[in-house]
Order: structure tokens, then sequence, then C-alpha cells
């Protein structure tokens, strides 16, 4: 082990020079033509408005947090409806009981108008 | 029943009064006179009924409140609290009549407080647990801040607040010692843990080291009560802002809660590390003696030399008590009593110079004699008392204190006596430029006498003041057994180490 | 695995407030019956209380090896259905409110009391993040007003900082055990096979977290601006409610995580006492220097978590029991004196010093209240909370740490020194404009209910000790 332990040191070293010297390499000799479009960000091909920092109206918070629950309900139930026969009748009437909580909660953010676009 | 009853009428009293309307203020007024003069009966019973030759307590009241920590409500007298208790309800009940002209604004509140205060006061000489001691310990600084502050002078709220913090600041570090008394002390009956003074006293033997800091804990909360003499800070603002009722009480019983506290917990629990800090008490009491006395001697305000001559005879009181012979202590207990009737009763004639003058500097009277013939009497026996004069209760008190210094140690009684010359100059003086001489302000002129309710008052005092000076056995007769238990307590450990260092 | 139905009926409590939840957003919707909302969550809330206490003292079990039914679960249940049912009275003689607002109470009241049994640390997160969620909604429930928002905004960022602490140092201890549950994880500590500094790392960044929730120094500086700008019931209700669950919190963890004679190679009591010698001193010394009484009472509650600690210092059985005991008198000191506040900040418009000056003649019976709640606060007898102090103090000299029990004294003087000052202001300086104030009969006869216990506490406490004593049994494998 202590015989290749200089060679190591020296592969390190080497592989270390080589990569600084390509990019050093690439300062100096690539060609540089600079391009308004090339500085945009890049979001799915269309083209960016504004400011990234632009405050955007807090009804996307509503709607993302009601979709992360209706998202976690859906992981529920699926090993829920794997597991269906073996749960009977108490396994059945427990997730009733979950998706009859949810769906108050759902009417209560319709009723409050979570959804209303204005 | 006695002693709960004289505890706890004057609170039943005051509840009472906070439910009487506020504009029927003379009801008021004899609802907290009856009050205080049932618990002055009861105690004088108490007194009547009292066995004079032997140390034990008396008319014990014992009921368990709380088991599973071992708080009993347990109560009791003995030669060295009946006195105290006493005093305390005597002084109460002319502290009421005192205020009946005076004190005109928020009369209801003013006795409620006054009575609790009372409870506070019976209560702590009384208890025979420490929890219950301590609750009326700290009982006592609610209602007092309240009359120092409401009903005091123009400085009222700063001497108010003053003595609120310095006397809790005490008080939480002697709560530390209790609890650390109740986890170390065991009920050789039960086996359990008890809060039970008596108890405790009898089992506590614990190593000097711990014993001083035990000591000192207690200590501390005492000093500050007293005041010692680094701690007397808070006394002439307290004094002087409290209305007079208020002084009296302060000046009359709450001083005494510090001294009965050494003399109840500190030396008979402690006897060692009582004996390890004679010198320094005793320094500290001289030191308080001629300071109280050089102060005084410079006061403008007649209230204010009067708080710091407390001060002065309190550096007695410790000065007999830490002689450690019999003489010392009864003359230490015996001038407790005589401090609490004599500036009581200072008080009370400087509050009828202020109810007429509105001032209390000494430059604004002069030859008020001549107008005031029988105030400026009863203003001559009770200085004279204060003194020290043969014939009234100061000299016997201060005789058999400095009797027993004597004894002891030949410098503390040589520089307290030094002290008792001094008393006798400052008091004279301001006697004579208050009262002698020609009227240099013409409102002095026509200023009108004692009435029939201030002079009842004040010959009350004197009475007990000129008994105690004529015919002081009554009273030694029943302090010796108790003293004299607390004594064998420190003669006890003192066979190993000598008693005078 | 069987799926023991029965064991559901240990959520009774649970169960009602959870039902009742549901009604309460269905009532919400029904335009008419809303105004009844504050009624019908008292009701809810006091029938979990109820049933709760029914149960009382119950079998120690642990359910779905995540839960611990036993008296000290059953005990903070009881404790918070109170402490919400005191502040929804609260918010009735305070101010007019959605419906939304009390719904948001009942699900602070269900996470806390599902917090009071968890036993696994996904559990104990969830449920601390139940009763964090609603509580930042609440902070900000005053929509038009800056200070609100402000307040609400803190507690969101300072919460979310410090429950990532917390979660880091969950799956730290989870990464050295192996487990989630509490006795697996004891176990494992027991056998001493971890490394003691990832072991102290793990456990010190999840006390942090909880820290945060009891307003322990150096996790305090939220405590003072969220008070301040939060609607005064719900301050109230922060400075007992929540911070009462973190205390059961690190009750349960200290005791099953943390046993006596082992402690992970770490001296804990240690940790706690320089923990609450620090808090209380911050908390009284920074007290003195406030002006507005809402700021004041929040430093004041910090100086009070400083307390509470010292019975973890002790980490004796009369220790934690003295806890137990003192939460129990906070909650109704804490909320008479944050009440009377609100009582007097309502008609003044702001809660300066100066707009108590004189109260004692403006409207006594408030200021005799306010004053017997901060002596009790002070912890002068006969009042209950010298009881609790007593007990506390006890606990540490039981166990021979008298320095800092003379600590915890002399602090009680410091704190003297504000409590009178307000006092001071009330009766011994003249009022700046001598009307009288006020009051609603409602808020008499509340302020009445919440002082008859602590005059009744501090001279016969001897059944809340002993609820107390009993209620300090944990499930322990």
């Amino acid at each position: 082990m202590n015989d290749n332990f200089p060679i190591l040191i020296l592969l390190f070293l080497v592989a270390a020079v080589v990569v600084l010297a390509f990019l050093a390499l690439t300062v100096f000799f690539g060609p540089k033509r600079p391009n308004p479009d090339k500085g945009l960000p890049f979001e799915c091909g269309t083209v960016g408005v504004g400011d990234a920092r632009a405050p955007f109206p807090i009804k996307y918070y509503l709607a993302g947090i009601i979709f992360a629950v209706f998202d976690v309900e859906l992981a529920f139930l699926y090993p829920w409806a794997v597991a269906f026969r073996d749960l009977r009748l108490v396994g059945f009437v427990s997730m009733m009981i979950f998706l009859a909580i949810l769906a108050v909660g759902l009417y209560y953010a319709v009723r409050r108008g979570v959804f209303e676009w204005k | 029943m006695l002693l709960t009853l004289s505890i706890f009428i004057p609170t039943a009293a005051g509840l009472l009064i906070l439910m009487i309307p506020r504009r029927m203020e003379t009801l008021q007024r004899y609802v907290a006179l009856s009050g205080t003069a049932v618990s002055f009966i009861l105690t004088v019973i108490v007194f009547l009924n009292f066995n004079g030759s032997t140390s034990n307590f008396q008319f014990e009241e014992s009921w368990i409140w709380v088991s599973s920590l071992g708080i009993t409500y347990h109560l009791g007298v003995d030669g060295i609290s009946l006195f105290l208790i006493l005093l305390t309800t005597f002084l109460t009940f002319l502290c009421i009549i005192s205020s009946w002209g005076s004190v005109k604004e928020r009369i209801k509140e003013y006795h409620f407080f006054l009575l609790l205060l009372e409870t506070g006061m019976v209560g702590v000489f009384c208890a025979l647990d420490f929890f219950l001691f301590y609750v009326f310990w700290e009982l006592m600084l609610v209602p007092m801040y309240f009359l120092i502050g409401i009903w005091g002078g123009p400085r009222r709220v700063y001497a108010a607040v003053k003595f609120f913090i310095y006397t809790m600041a005490g008080s939480v570090l002697m709560l530390v010692g209790i609890l650390y008394l109740y986890f170390n002390t065991v009920d050789p009956v039960t086996g359990g843990r008890t809060f039970d003074i008596l108890l405790i006293t009898r089992q506590c033997h614990f190593p000097l080291g711990i014993q001083t800091w035990l000591f000192l804990a207690f200590g501390f909360a005492f000093a500050i009560k007293v005041p010692m003499f680094p701690f007397h800070t808070w006394l002439p603002d307290a004094h002087v802002e409290a209305p007079t009722a208020g002084s009296v009480l302060l000046a009359g019983v709450l001083l005494k809660m510090g001294t009965f506290g050494f003399l109840r917990f500190c030396l008979p629990m402690f006897p060692e590390a009582a004996i390890r800090f004679v010198p320094l008490i005793s320094i500290l009491a001289l030191i308080g003696i001629l300071y109280g006395a050089l102060v005084s001697m410079v006061q403008k305000d007649i209230k204010k030399l009067v708080a710091y001559s407390s001060v002065a005879h309190l550096g007695f009181v410790m000065l007999g008590m830490f002689a450690f012979n019999l003489q010392g202590m009864a003359g230490s207990l015996l001038q407790q009593i005589n401090h609490g009737l004599s500036t009581g009763a200072l008080f009370l004639l400087v509050g009828v110079v202020y109810d007429r003058r509105h001032t209390r500097l000494i430059e604004d009277y002069g030859g008020i004699a001549k107008g005031m013939p029988l105030y400026a009497s009863l203003f001559m026996i009770v200085m004279l008392s204060s003194i020290g004069v043969p014939g009234f209760n100061g000299f016997v008190g201060e005789f058999l204190i400095l009797l027993g210094t004597f004894k002891a140690n030949i410098t503390y009684g040589v520089l307290g006596a030094a002290g008792v010359i001094l008393a006798a100059v400052y008091l004279l003086w301001m006697y004579q430029r208050v009262f002698l001489g020609k009227i240099v302000h013409p409102e002095n002129e026509k200023l009108h006498d004692c009435t029939a309710r201030e002079a009842f008052v004040l010959i009350a005092l004197i009475v007990f003041i000129i008994w105690i000076g004529v015919y002081p056995e009554p009273f030694l007769s029943r302090m010796e057994p108790s003293l004299q238990a607390v004594l064998d307590r420190i003669q006890e450990v003192s066979t190993a180490a000598p008693l005078v260092p | 695995m069987p799926f023991p139905l029965s064991h559901l009926l240990h959520f009774t409590p649970e169960l009602i407030l959870i039902v009742g939840f549901v009604v309460l957003m269905i009532v919400d919707l029904i335009r008419p019956l809303r105004r009844a909302a504050g009624i019908l969550a008292l009701v809810i809330l006091a029938a979990a209380g109820v049933v709760a206490m029914f149960g009382w003292p119950g079998t120690s079990q642990t359910i779905f090896a995540t839960y611990s039914h036993d008296p000290f679960a059953l005990f903070f249940k009881v404790f918070f259905c109170l402490a919400t049912i005191v502040a929804v009275l609260f918010s009735l003689a305070s101010f007019k409110t959605d419906a939304e607002y009390y719904l948001l109470l009942v699900g602070s009241a269900l996470g806390m009391s599902l917090l009071s049994g968890a036993h696994d640390l996904i559990l104990l997160f969830l449920t601390i993040e139940m009763v964090s969620i609603p509580s930042y909604i609440l902070a900000g429930v005053y929509r038009g007003q800056r200070s609100s928002g402000e307040a609400a905004l803190k507690y969101v960022l300072y919460g979310a900082v410090s429950t990532g602490v917390m979660l880091f140092g969950m799956s730290l201890l989870y990464g050295l055990t192996g487990s989630t549950d509490f006795d697996l994880i004891r176990n494992h500590f027991l056998q001493g096979s971890s490394s003691p500094i990832t072991l102290f790392l793990a456990m010190l960044l999840i006390l942090a977290g909880i820290g945060y929730k009891v307003a322990m120094v150096p996790f305090h500086f939220w405590c003072p601006d969220v008070y301040e700008g939060a609607p005064t019931p719900i301050t109230a209700f922060f400075s007992v409610a929540p911070k009462a669950a973190g205390f059961a919190a690190l009750l349960r963890l200290t005791v099953t995580l943390l046993p006596r004679g082992w402690e992970a190679g770490w001296d804990w009591p240690m940790l706690f006492t320089l923990a609450s010698a620090a808090t209380m001193t911050l908390g009284n010394l920074a007290a003195i220097a406030q002006q507005n009484l809402k700021r004041l009472l929040a430093y004041s509650s910090i100086a009070h978590a400083g307390y509470l600690l010292m019975g973890f210092a002790a980490a004796s059985d009369l220790g934690f029991q003295a806890v137990l005991f003192y939460l129990i008198v906070y909650l109704f000191m804490n909320y008479g004196a944050f009440f009377v506040v609100d009582i007097v900040s309502r008609k003044e418009g702001s809660e300066l010093l100066r707009d108590f000056r004189g109260l004692g003649y403006r409207a006594p019976y408030v200021a005799a209240a306010f004053s017997i709640f901060l002596f009790s606060l002070v912890g002068l007898p006969p009042l209950a909370g010298f009881i609790g102090k007593f007990y506390l103090f006890g606990a540490l000299i039981d166990q021979g740490m008298v320095p800092l029990a003379v600590i915890g004294v002399l602090n009680s003087v410091v704190s003297l020194w504000y409590y009178v000052k307000i006092i001071r202001e009330m009766f011994l300086r003249d009022p700046l404009k001598p009307v009288p104030l006020l009051t609603g009969v409602g808020a008499k006869v509340l302020l009445l209910a919440l002082m008859i216990p602590i005059f009744v506490m501090g001279v016969y406490w001897s059944p809340i000790i002993a609820v107390a004593g009993e209620a300090f049994q944990l499930v322990l494998p």
C-alpha cells in the first residue's frame, strides 16, 4: 500500500493539471460571441417575462396546497385499494370517513372562494 | 382557638369592611376598631392565663394541613412571643384610634390593609410551622406596601417600592434555608419530613459549615428586617414616608420580626454558627448604635430623627441578644417591647403636630410648649423613656442589656454605654429646639393642644411605659424560662467552644 | 395485522375534537349559525375535556406502537382542553371574529391533545406541526393590521427554522438507532452502541426545536415580537397552551429517552440547569425595561419557562410533579394577567404602562384582580403561584442543587421589581383621565373564575398536587 501511495498522489496531480489546463485553454482560445438571447433564462421553451421575484397571486398557493392534500390522499388510496380484500368492512368504512372529511374540507374551500379566480 | 381567633378576627373584620358601602365611613372605622379590640382582648386573655414558669409552648393548636408534605397548621406562644403578640394587638388597636382624625381618604382600603397587616404580624409570632410562618411573613409585605404607597408622604412611591424589594430579597433566601432544613430533617415519630418548627429545632444538628450558610440565609432576612447596620437604608425612607399608623407598626412590630427571628430560629437552630458570628453581629450592632445616634443628631426632620433612633435602639437589642447570657437576652427582649411602646409613641406624637402644621422640620417649630402644655409633657415622658432615664421602661431594658454585655465583653459594653449618652444628646437637643425658646413662626402661636382622642392613645402607651419602668417583674418572669431554654441550647454546644471568643 | 378497533375508544377526546372540527367547518358555511361558532367550540372542547377526565387515571399502554395512553397524556388532554376553553371565553369577551378563528383553536387543541400521547418521533413531529400551523394563522388573524401580520410572519419564519432544526435532529436520531419508536430508541441507547457525540448532537437539536416552542433562551427571540403583535387573546393562548405542549413533549422525551442514572454520556440535568438559569435571568432582566405590557408579560412568560425548566434540572419525580403543578397554576394567572391587559387596551387603544396609571381608582375590581394575578406570578403567599414555586425550589433543594435555587429566588426578587411597577402605576399614581373604566359583567365573571383557583390552590392544593403526582406515570418499556 505504501509503495503505491506516491503513484496515487501523482495521478491526482496529473488529473488536476489536465483539468485546469483545459479550462484555461478554453478561456484563451474559445470564440466569444455574446448575444442577448443567450442570456435569457430558458423556461420550457417559452420566453421569460419580468423579474423572477415578482409577486404573484396568493391563489396559486391555495390551489397548490389543495393539490398537495389530494395528491397525498391518492398516495393513501393506492395501498388501500391493493389491500382492499384483507381489510374488509372496517377498512372500507375508515376510508369512507377519511374521504368524507376531505370532502367536507373541499366543500369548505369551495364555499370560502378558494377557486374563484377574480 | 384563642390564637386562631386573634389572628383571623382582624381579617374577618377587614373583609366585612370591604362589603360596607363606601360612604358609610364611620361604620367602617367602628368595625375596624372592634376587630382590633377583640383581637387585643383575646391576647390579654392569653397573657393572663399564661403559665410563666415553663418554657413550653402554650395555647398550642395543631391541625394537619397538607399531609403529603408534613405541613401543619401549628400555633403556640411562649415567653418570647407572648409579649410581641400583645404589643402587636395593642399597637394596632391604638393605630386605628389615632388614624380616626388623620386619615381621611380611602378609609375602606386603609382599614382593610391595616387589619390584614395585623393578621400577618400576629401570625408570624404565633406560627410554629415553617410553611405557615413563611406565609404570614410574606403576607405582611403587601398591606405594608400599599399603606406606605397610598397614604404616605411625598416620596411614598419610592419608599414603598424600596421597602418591598428589600424585604422580599431577604425573605426569599430564607425560603431556600427553610427548604434546606425541611429536606434534611426527619420527623422522629412518622419518619417523614416535617415543617414543624419545634421538631426541626430539636432535630437539626448540622456541621458548622452548613450551619454557617443556614445562619446567613436566615440571618440575612432578619438583618434586613431589624435592620442591622449595612442593611438599614430602607428604614429611614419607609418610616418617614409612611402614614403615622404605618410608621408606628413598622417601628413597633415589623422591626421586631427580625430580632424575634434571630431569637427563635438562628440561635436555637444554629448555635455553633451563632457563637461564631458573635463578633460580627456585635460590631455591626455597635456601629448601628453609634451611627444611628450620630445621624439622628444632624436630622432636620423630626420623623427622620426618630427613624434613625430606631436603628440605634435595635442595635442595643442585637447587642444584648448576642451577649448570650440571661441578663442580656432578657434586656434585649424587654427592649424590643420598650422600643415598640416608646418609638411608637414618638411617631404618634410627631403625627399630632404634623396633622396641625403639615411640616415635620425642626426649624418650623420652636417654643410650642407654651401653646401645647399637655402635648409637651407627654412628649417629655416618652422622650425620657426613649433615652432610658431611670423610672421609665427604657432604663430597665438598656440597663439589663449593658449588664449582660459587660459580662460578655467589656469593650462592647463601654461602646454601647456611649450610645446611651448620645441618645440623650440628640433627643434633648431636638426637644429644646422644638418645644422651648421663643415662638419664631407666628403659625405656631395658636396650635391647639392634644384632643381627647390623641391624649387617650398616648396615655395608654405611657401607662405601660411607666409600668415596665417601675415594676418589670411580671414581664421579666414570664420571659425567663423561654430565654433560658434558648441559652441552654447554646450552652450545650459551647462546652466544646468557648462562649466568648 | 389485526386491527383492534377497541383501541380507538382511547381516542374518544380526539375523535370528539375531529367531529367537532368538521361540524364547525360546516357551521361556518351556514350564515345564520355562524354567530354560534364560539359557543359550539366551547361545547366541543368541554365535551372532549370531560370525556378525557372520565378516563382518568386509566391504564397505561402503548397503542399502535406510536401512541401512549397513560395518565400523563390524559392529564395534558384535560389541561389543553381547559386552556383552549379559557382562550375561547377570553375571545368571546374580547372581540368579534370569524367562525374560522374558533375552528383554528379547536384544531390546535386537537394537535396538542395528540401530542400529549405521542410515542414516536414521526407522530411527535406531526403533532407539533399540527399545533404550530393554526398558531401561525391565529397570530395574523387581524388581517388589516401591520403588527399582527408582522407577528405572524415572524412566527412562521422562526418556526420554520426551528422545525427544520428539530427535524434534522430527529433524522440523526433515526439514523443512529434505526427506529422512530421511543421504546426502541431507548433500548438502543441503553445498549450504548452509538457514538455519544452524535447522540448528543441529535438530542440537542431536538431540544432546540422544542426549546423554541417553550421560549427557552437562546431560542426566545420570536417571543416578545409575536406576543406584542398578535391579538391579546391569542397572545394569552400562545403563552399558555403551545408552551405547555412544548413542556409536555419535553417531559416525555426527557423521561423516556434520557432516564436518570444513564445520560447518554452527557450531563443532561446540567444542560437544563444552564438553560433554566439563563432563561429566567434573561427573561426577568429584559422585562424590567419594558413599557408595553404585552411585551413585559412576554418576557415574564420567558422567565416562567425558566422556572419550569428548574423541574427538569432537578430531574426527580418531585421536580416533574412540580412542573405539572406549576403549569396548572400558570394557566390561571397568566390568562388572568393577559385578560386584564386586554380589557384596558381595548378601552385605551394601547397597552402601555401609562394606560394603567390610576387604574385602581378607575376600575377597582379589575385592578385588584390584576394585582392578584401579578402577585401570584411573583410567587407571594398565600396565592397559588407561591405553592408552584415552592415545589420547584423544593425539588431543587431536595437534589442538593442549592445554587440554582438561589438563582431562582433572586430572580423572583427581580421579577417583583417589574410586577410591582405595574401595581405602583395602578394604585400609587393618580389617573391621567379620572373617568371610570367600565367593564362588562361577563368579563368580571371570567376574572373571578380565574381568580378563585389562584386563591383556593394557594391554601388547599393537596388534591391538585396529588393529581400531578398521579399524572406523572408514563408508559415506559
